[in-house]
């Protein structure tokens, strides 16, 4: 016959403070680790969350990125008139022609940045199409006008609806903010490819382009026949493969944060074991008593066990919920957090922590759970009846 | 210091409770020198990397904006400039596949030795680096992760420019971290004028400043010099440049960092779990020492030694895992980080973060200690008598 459940909720309330710095310990350790695998993934989502299912980006062989890619117009040229190319309602392929280029933008905190500015031409709209324009309008081509993203809107001076934007040699009218579902491009600015080029003096005038495949159409044969195209040595890839590449330094970040939430989990079950180790010895006479009255030794472990899973149940709860809230605060507080090493430009991410990374708090909290109560458990069903009632 | 065997008596009185401590502290101490070498490795490149006397001329509107080449004669005749050269951004790959993996620039071979005095190349490689119109000096972290040696010959080739440039090999560069690659200028523009092109631009300006207190009017002159041309520079120091390269790192860190304190937090919380337990046990022990005449401050003292001794013991074993398994993490990445994640995942663990490693432990132990101990020192005799008999 079990225990009841209440005989060993029980025990944790009887030794409130013993339970209440193990819970905080396990909370702490699920906060910190839902946190950090939190950023990591608010991180990875901004630069997957890129892709279009339908586009291809094509770029130089051998460029990692757009930011290191030249591509010609002859190419362009070329390219659009492949099959297997979507078109618009009035038959224009759906090729968009991209420049990027990173000027400094001057942070309304005073600090430099180096923002991504894509040169696009209106297409890009419809090629890119989790861009949505939710304020003011699409620029004018040689308007010298730019849209900007949600995140670069209010970062930086002059990033506000009706401003003038100052960067690169020119000055940019913003007439419209657009957002794109968290993805990165909120973290760019757009203006005219042609204009763009122009003002950063390239000749050969783009970095990549952008091609969306025909419903239906392989893509798979339309990416090689860009790629086997001996005159421009080109490289097309599904934007979800190139994206994902770009968020490989985000796996690193991954491996690192699952080896230090094994370090935490580690050192957490240890100390569980210590208060449930405690919680057994405290309790010796008792536990003989039970044995004494026919509760079997399977019993005595599952109820000692049961009370270490509470703790690391009402730990993770608890850490789990400061996660999330530490999360919205964090990224209120700090406005969206800067980062982008790789593209040598800034990515707003906004920090948020997800079912994934709950999912990893709620794991180590099990594990702490089972880590720190199988030893004391184990060993107070072990516990001889006689010599038990012995020490009473 | 007499009390020193009853603490270490005290200590050893619940060996598994002890031990068990220790080792969650030391795990947690562990993870919080691995945590912390992440914003040191930015700090240490941001205060130390960077030197106030050389100065980088650069595009007004962005790195990535080049400069007319004719900027670096004029930036070499201002007075004050020892030296200068310019960098030249190739975008060369080694392995196409993988794209570019170190970055690599066109420079002039005189002048690298000068404007990089610090960088000690030997004088033998600094020659041999002018005399090969095909020659690179090397990083050697670079030379390292591909097992390079002086002689070999390397090609790269171009994603940005068109086809391939072959370099031979002629000395290292012996700063450790170091993963650039140069070659001659001269080199490049020859193979492009070859093409039918050439190098009329660059990318940046490199100055050194002979004088610390000349560098801001120096600085001044250029960015005057250039002022209404097609091209306005912006001078910076190389440690501003780094800091506002690197800059974008910082929100980043403030988590890791808050991550970290979270860490800490659960370390006070392990210690003052025991620290209470062991003084609730001992009630009844502790009212007799103070019936047979053990001040009040005695006994709070050895109560909180004791508790300090633990987590500080734990702090040493924490910090000494911390090396060891850093060092793990360093091979297992076989030498070679992501160098998107730059200065922060260099998991240097220096002697000062095992230092903060060990104190904070210590901090850890007293402040978790402090109130039981205070508790238990504080109760009458008389009531904890009662209770036990």
């Amino acid at each position: 016959m079990p225990l009841p459940l209440r005989y060993s909720i029980g025990n944790l309330w009887q030794r409130r403070t013993r339970t209440g710095f193990t819970v905080g310990v396990v909370a702490g350790v699920v906060l910190a680790t839902s946190l950090f695998t939190g950023l990591v993934s608010s991180l990875r989502r901004t630069v997957t969350s890129s892709s279009s299912p339908d586009n291809l980006i094509v770029l130089r062989k051998g460029a990692t990125n757009d930011g290191s890619s030249v591509v010609s117009l002859e190419a362009y040229q070329t390219i659009r008139h492949l099959p297997g190319i979507a078109r618009d309602a009035s038959d224009r392929p759906l090729v968009s022609p991209e420049l990027v280029v990173q000027p400094f933008f001057h942070t309304l905190a005073g600090g430099r940045e180096n923002v991504l500015v894509r040169g696009v031409e209106p297409v890009a709209l419809q090629v890119h199409d989790h861009v949505k324009i939710v304020a003011g309008r699409m620029f004018e081509p040689s308007q010298s006008e730019a849209i900007v993203g949600k995140n670069v809107a209010g970062r930086y001076a002059g990033a506000t609806l009706g401003s003038d934007l100052h960067f690169g040699r020119g000055i940019w009218k913003v007439v419209g903010l657009f957002e794109s579902g968290g993805s990165s491009f909120e973290s760019e600015v757009w203006v005219d490819v042609r204009e763009l080029a122009a003002d950063a003096r390239r000749t050969p005038p783009f970095s990549g382009l952008r091609v969306r495949s025909a419903p239906g159409a392989d893509q798979e044969a339309l990416a090689r026949r860009i790629g086997a195209d001996p005159r421009y040595a080109l490289e097309a890839q599904p934007e979800s493969d190139y994206y994902a590449k770009q968020a490989k330094s985000a796996n690193t970040f991954y491996v690192i944060a699952v080896g230090l939430a094994l370090l935490a989990g580690i050192g957490a079950s240890f100390g569980a074991a210590n208060t449930m180790y405690a919680s057994v010895q405290a309790r010796i006479p008792e536990i003989g008593t039970l044995r004494a009255l026919g509760f079997s030794r399977r019993a005595i472990l599952a109820a000692v066990l049961l009370e270490s899973l509470a703790i690391g149940l009402i730990g993770f709860v608890l850490g789990g919920t400061l996660a999330v809230l530490a999360g919205r605060v964090i990224s209120a507080a700090l406005g969206g957090i800067a980062f982008g090493a790789s593209t040598f430009s800034t990515n707003v991410i906004t920090l948020r922590v997800g079912t994934f990374d709950l999912g990893v708090g709620a794991l180590l909290a099990l594990a702490v759970g089972i880590g720190g109560g199988l030893f004391p458990a184990a060993r107070a069903a072990r516990l001889r009846p006689v010599e038990a009632l012995r020490r009473a | 210091m007499k009390y020193l065997p009853l603490i270490l008596r005290n200590l050893l009185r619940n060996k598994l409770r002890s031990l068990l401590t220790l080792v969650a502290i030391a795990f947690a101490i562990s993870l919080v020198c691995i945590l912390r070498t992440m914003p040191a490795g930015l700090n240490a490149l941001l205060e130390h990397a960077g030197s106030n006397t050389r100065i980088s001329v650069h595009n007004e509107a962005g790195l990535v904006y080049p400069l007319p080449y004719s900027y670096l004669r004029r930036v070499k005749a201002v007075p004050g400039v020892v030296a200068a050269a310019s960098w030249t951004w190739y975008g060369g790959a080694f392995e196409e596949e993988k794209g570019v993996t170190f970055p690599n620039f066109a420079v002039e071979p005189d002048a690298l030795g000068r404007v990089w005095e610090d960088w000690k190349v030997s004088p033998k490689a600094l020659a041999a680096f002018r005399r090969y119109r095909d020659g690179a000096l090397v990083g050697r972290q670079t030379l390292r992760k591909y097992g390079w040696k002086v002689g070999d010959l390397v090609t790269l080739k171009g994603t940005l420019f068109p086809g391939e440039l072959r370099f031979r090999i002629v000395g290292e560069i012996p700063v450790e971290r170091l993963p650039t690659f140069f070659f001659q200028r001269e080199y490049l523009d020859q193979t492009l004028q070859a093409q039918g092109s050439g190098l009329d631009w660059t990318g940046m300006i490199w100055a050194r400043v002979d004088d610390p207190s000349k560098v801001a009017g120096v600085m001044a002159q250029i960015d005057q010099m250039f002022r209404n041309s097609p091209a306005e520079t912006a001078s910076e120091t190389e440690k501003s440049y780094f800091r506002n390269f690197f800059g974008m790192l910082q929100g980043f860190v403030t988590v890791i960092l808050i991550v970290t304190a979270l860490v800490a937090l659960t370390i006070v919380f392990i210690a003052a779990n025991t620290a209470s337990m062991s003084v609730r046990e001992r009630f009844r022990e502790i009212a007799i020492l103070k019936a047979i005449g053990f001040r009040r401050r005695v006994v709070f003292g050895m109560l909180l030694v004791e508790a300090t001794t633990l987590a500080t013991l734990g702090g040493v074993a924490g910090a000494g895992a911390s090396l060891a398994l850093t060092d793990l993490m360093r091979r297992g990445a076989g030498g070679a980080t992501d160098p998107a994640l730059g200065p922060l995942a260099g998991f240097v663990v220096t002697n000062a973060i095992l230092v903060e490693g060990i104190f904070l432990a210590l901090a850890i132990g007293i402040v978790a200690g402090v109130i039981p101990s205070f508790g238990a020192a504080r109760r009458s005799v008389a009531a904890t008598m009662r209770e036990v008999f």
